[in-house]
């Protein structure tokens, strides 16, 4: 089908484009876009689409401006930890379709609005997930191409397992901290590689992540707005990872839970013989905080902010 | 010294949380990860952090002491579980005190 439309009848002819204006971004209100703008789901799906493909990018094109034999054994070991934690965002994605497919049907009759929010989230499952096979194939491929140890077919689906399914606003709101965590842990990564091409990946695939974590910001945001979700939950979250032996130490911890539903991917971050840990908690902990602000309203500074804020929310 | 009531203060409060009796969540060997399972409340270890958090809660409004518990892996015994609310317990109360 033709996306121009001419005016036959006069001359010269009148092109009226198709294309939209502005540049694309996420839509941060998205409960006021739904119920205040009149947005429709086409509409929100025509947002997502414009802006996943301003930001497509060539994984054989960005392999090819890597220099295999200048990486160190460091820069080695980042991307083969990438690689394996990448692995476990297809089962991400693909439980966040099913899950979101399933709250629609829950909300439909009761509120609308919450069944569109369930809907558009769902929706950019398919964005997600396939920007994340980049981040997958491109980490995987190097370490492959540069030696490390390979990635077995029984880790390979171990790391695929999928996530067992939550209160939506609770996996929007680890989605997004996973999110953070792998932003700041490769942007960590970048200061220590010298490698330009590598380099290049790791900022490429830092900037995606944040873009998701808007994302998830965006739809966690709007199940707060709605009033069907309680802040608390978000707060709650957010404690998990920040509370002391918090899921943000990774497998930094002395402890770890042996689950044997699926992978936590920052469970598996493995160190070698380097000292290096891209950890940056207080920039995790700031990442969060200002998550948390943009979902709730609630402004809080700390992790025992949240701590305070949480309990307070909680009740008794 | 705890006061004495405090334990079936806790062993309550944190019954009532978990929407099971205190027979059925206090027994010898039942681990959190056992209580997530047998709980009609209760999908994953958030809704265990949040029972803890509104039993201590409980405690700060009718016994002025507030009571944070550690991050515990879920093959904790809930019998270690108490102990340890009852030690943090003892711990705030006695900085309170000073």
């Amino acid at each position: 089908m033709s996306i121009a439309e001419t005016d036959r009848a006069s001359s010269p002819v009148i092109r009226r484009s198709a294309a939209s204006d502005g540049s694309p971004a996420i839509i941060t209100d998205l409960y006021d876009a739904l119920t205040k703008r009149g947005m429709s789901l086409v509409d929100v799906t025509w947002e997502q689409q414009r802006l996943h493909e301003s930001r497509r990018w060539s994984v054989v094109e960005m392999l090819a401006a890597v220099d295999l034999d200048s990486l160190t054994p460091l820069d080695r070991n980042l991307v083969w930890n990438a690689g394996r934690a990448e692995l476990t965002t297809k089962p991400g994605a693909d439980r966040l379709e099913r899950q979101s497919e399933a709250e629609v049907r829950r909300w439909q009759d009761k509120n609308p609005t919450v069944a569109s929010i369930m809907e558009a989230c769902g929706t950019w499952s398919r964005y997600w997930n396939e920007e994340e096979a980049h981040h997958e194939t491109v980490f995987n491929r190097l370490a492959d191409l540069s030696g490390m140890e390979p990635i077995s077919d029984e880790t390979f689906i171990q790391f695929r397992q999928v996530f067992p399914d939550d209160d939506m606003l609770r996996t929007l709101v680890l989605l997004a901290i996973s999110e953070i965590t792998a932003a700041v842990n490769y942007g960590q990564c970048q200061h220590v590689i010298e490698d330009p091409g590598l380099r290049r990946i790791f900022k490429q695939v830092a900037a995606d992540e944040i873009q998701h974590r808007n994302y998830f910001v965006s739809f966690a945001k709007a199940l707060v707005d709605s009033g069907e979700y309680p802040a608390k939950d978000a707060f709650a979250v957010a404690h998990l990872f920040l509370r002391e032996d918090g899921e943000l130490h990774g497998s930094a911890r002395a402890q770890l839970e042996q689950r044997g539903s699926h992978v936590n991917w920052w469970d598996q971050l493995e160190v070698g013989d380097n000292d290096f840990r891209p950890e940056a908690l207080e920039k995790k902990e700031q990442l969060i905080c200002g998550a948390l602000k943009k979902i709730t309203g609630i402004e809080v500074h700390s992790r025992e902010e949240v701590e305070d804020t949480w309990m307070d929310l909680v009740g008794s | 010294m705890v006061t004495p009531e405090v334990e079936p203060y806790i062993r309550q409060k944190f019954a009532e949380n978990a929407g099971l009796t205190e027979e059925q969540l206090f027994t010898a060997d039942a681990t959190l990860a056992d209580v997530i399972a047998s709980s009609p409340r209760m999908t994953n270890s958030i809704d265990l952090m949040e029972a803890f958090a509104r039993t201590a809660n409980g405690l700060r409004k009718d016994y002025g002491v507030r009571v944070r518990l550690p991050a515990l892996p879920l093959d904790t015994p809930i019998t270690t579980v108490l102990k340890t609310f009852l030690d943090e317990f003892e711990r705030e109360q006695k900085e309170a005190a000073v």
